[in-house]
C-alpha cells in the first residue's frame, strides 16, 4: 500500500495499486502551482482513497487540481473523462517503491534549470 | 523587473531588486506542499509588492508559506527572524533572467528521482 499526506495531515490518501506513469511535468500550469515542476504518478480512482476536504480548481476544460485548503499542498489531478487520478509524488511516504520514468511538456519547461538526467524526455504528454 | 503570479491569476507579485540564491529546496516541508521540490529565490521583504490576498500556513515555528486559496500555487516561503522572503521560480514570468545555483536539504531528499545536474548539493 502506498500512502501520502499534505504538509498539514489534514488530507491523507492510500493508493491500493501499483503506480503507473511517474513522470515529471513541466508545463506552465504545474510549474505555477507547484513552485517548480511536478512529479506524479497514476492509478485508478477506485484504488485512491482520499481522506481530508480538498479544494479543486479547474486551470482548463479538461481537468482540475487538488491541494489542502489549509496547507496549500498540490496532491491530485484529475481529468474529466480520465478513468484515474494522478497523485504527487512528493507527498508519498518513504520508501515510495517509484522511480521517475520520464518528463513531459517539456517544450514548456522553465528557462532557470536543466534537466540533466538520462531519463526521457517528451515535448508534450507521454506518446 | 521579475514578475510573477499564481496558476489563476488572483495572486501577482514583482520586484525591482535583484532576486539572490536561486535554489532547489528538497526538504520534507517543501517536497509535501509543492509535490516535488521547491525552486525560489529571495529579497528583501520590503522590496517584494505582493498583490492578491495570500494564505499563510506555518508548517514550523521558524517560518510561513504563502499559497493561493484560489488555485493553491505555492509562491512564498519566510522565516519571521529574516527579512527576506523567498518566492517560486516557477511562478515567474519569462524569461527569468535566473539560473538555479544549487541544491538545499539534499539529505532529505526523495528516494524516487536522482539530482543529475552537476550544481552544488548542500546537506541542509
Amino acid at each position: 500500500m502506498i500512502r501520502g499526506a499534505c504538509l498539514c495531515g489534514d488530507v491523507t490518501f492510500e493508493v491500493d495499486a501499483k503506480p503507473e506513469r511517474a513522470v515529471a511535468c513541466h508545463c506552465g500550469q504545474c510549474r505555477k502551482q507547484s513552485g517548480h515542476v511536478w512529479a506524479v504518478a497514476s492509478a485508478p480512482r477506485d484504488k485512491v482513497a482520499i481522506n481530508g476536504e480538498l479544494n479543486w480548481y479547474a486551470a482548463s476544460a479538461i481537468g482540475e487540481r487538488g491541494f489542502c485548503p489549509r496547507c496549500g499542498s498540490f496532491l491530485f489531478w484529475r481529468g474529466h473523462d480520465e478513468p484515474t487520478i494522478e497523485f504527487a509524488l512528493g507527498a508519498l511516504d518513504s520508501p515510495t517503491g517509484v522511480t521517475l520514468e520520464a518528463h513531459i511538456f517539456v517544450a514548456d519547461k522553465g528557462d532557470y534549470y536543466e534537466i540533466a538526467d538520462d531519463l526521457p524526455q517528451y515535448e508534450g504528454e507521454e506518446p | 523587473m521579475t514578475k510573477g503570479r499564481c496558476l489563476c491569476g488572483d495572486i501577482s507579485f514583482e520586484t525591482a531588486a535583484t532576486p539572490q540564491g536561486a535554489c532547489a529546496c528538497h526538504c520534507g516541508q517543501c517536497r509535501k506542499q509543492s509535490g516535488h521540490f521547491w525552486a525560489s529565490a529571495y529579497v528583501a521583504k520590503s522590496d517584494l509588492s505582493i498583490s492578491g490576498t495570500v494564505k499563510w500556513y506555518a508548517a514550523s515555528e521558524a517560518a510561513e508559506r504563502g499559497f493561493c486559496p484560489r488555485c493553491g500555487s505555492f509562491l512564498f516561503w519566510h522565516a519571521h527572524a529574516e527579512e527576506t522572503i523567498s518566492f517560486s521560480l516557477g511562478g515567474l514570468d519569462a524569461p527569468t533572467g535566473l539560473t538555479l545555483e544549487k541544491h538545499i536539504f539534499v539529505a532529505d531528499k526523495g528516494d524516487y528521482y536522482e539530482i543529475a545536474d552537476g550544481l552544488p548539493q548542500k546537506d541542509q
